[in-house]
């Protein structure tokens, strides 16, 4: 079993037009399919959530790696082992690795890999479902130093939008569908 | 701020209420919208109560695409009203239907959700009439 919640067949799935929802997965890597054909049983959430995610993801004027690195700083928050484990394909491509997602993840404030407006972006992400009271307007201002409010409205929604759909995913019980790598 | 077509459709201040503190014991839900509404409470505060038997418990109420909806759904608002009450923003509107200021709405609302039945309808009230007071004057 994949699931608490079985996914639907995938040419279910394509007959309900989620193809190009399919294909963005297998293009990128996050999610993989099990995701929208989990959330396919009501197929205009899947796609309209699917194409939100993949939006704040990976389009936008915030860099993906980074993004990449917050989601699964995010999913390790949420206690998703689903979300947790899937992998960008391109944020790899472009240099991602394992050692690099882990700092962000751990002592990423000390740790001069990052620079400081990355550091601002994984506090961000770190606080707002730990300590979101942290969060206020010198913090805003903080980050106006770095970004541009548009870049920090995408990372707010992407945070809030990822996050809440790993705290749903945790509850399926779920894993990737393939290891890592392949 | 509140769902103006499920108000039209019967949603009191007191049913909200009653689905937030008192759901459990309350007769005013069905079996199956207390099933949703556990759903939602344990999302938030224990997922990890959210298993096979909870699952199961929700299958005997609806159906597997309607239990998606409600998880996605709940997911969705638990994720975003974090990020939005960071943001310091008020319901443009009062409880009784003004457009109000971001000020005036943080006098009427206050800083932590609270019930409307706990003070805001009243402010809004206070508020208007001081208005009108004022523009008597």
């Amino acid at each position: 079993m994949m699931s608490i919640i079985e996914p639907i067949d995938r040419d279910v799935a394509v007959g309900q037009g989620l193809g190009d929802i399919l294909g963005i997965c297998e293009e990128l890597g996050v999610s993989d399919e099990l995701f929208p054909r989990i959330l396919g049983h009501a197929p205009g959430y899947a796609e309209a959530i699917c194409d939100a995610m993949y939006q704040a993801h990976a389009l936008g004027n915030v860099d993906h790696k980074l993004k990449e690195i917050i989601r699964i700083q995010l999913a390790r928050t949420a206690h998703d082992p689903y979300f947790a484990n899937l992998r960008s394909k391109r944020a790899i491509g472009a240099g991602l690795d394992e050692d690099r997602i882990d700092a962000g993840s751990g002592d990423f404030e000390n740790d001069p890999q990052f620079s400081a407006a990355e550091k601002w972006a994984l506090r961000y992400s770190y606080l707002m479902y730990r300590q979101p009271e942290k969060i206020d307007q010198a913090f805003y201002d903080e980050g106006k130093e770095h970004f541009t409010e548009a870049q920090i409205m995408e990372l707010g929604g992407m945070i809030a939008l990822h996050y809440g759909m790993q705290v749903f995913m945790r509850t399926m019980q779920a894993g990737p569908m393939r290891g890592p790598q392949s | 701020m509140r769902s103006a077509s499920a108000k039209r459709n019967g949603l009191t201040e007191e049913l909200i209420d009653e689905g937030i503190d008192h759901y459990r014991e309350s007769t005013a839900f069905t079996e199956a919208e207390k099933a949703a509404l556990e759903y939602s409470e344990l999302m938030q505060f224990s997922p990890e109560k959210i298993d096979h038997a909870f699952y199961d418990r929700l299958r005997k109420h609806f159906t597997e695409a309607e239990i998606v909806e409600l998880g996605a759904f709940i997911g969705f608002n638990v994720g975003y009203h974090t990020f939005f009450r960071t943001l310091d923003f008020y319901p443009m509107f009062s409880p009784d239907g003004r457009l109000v200021s971001q000020e005036e709405s943080a006098r009427i609302y206050g800083t932590r959700p609270v019930s409307h039945l706990h003070g805001a309808l009243a402010r809004a009230v206070a508020e208007a009439g001081q208005q009108s007071e004022e523009g008597a004057g």
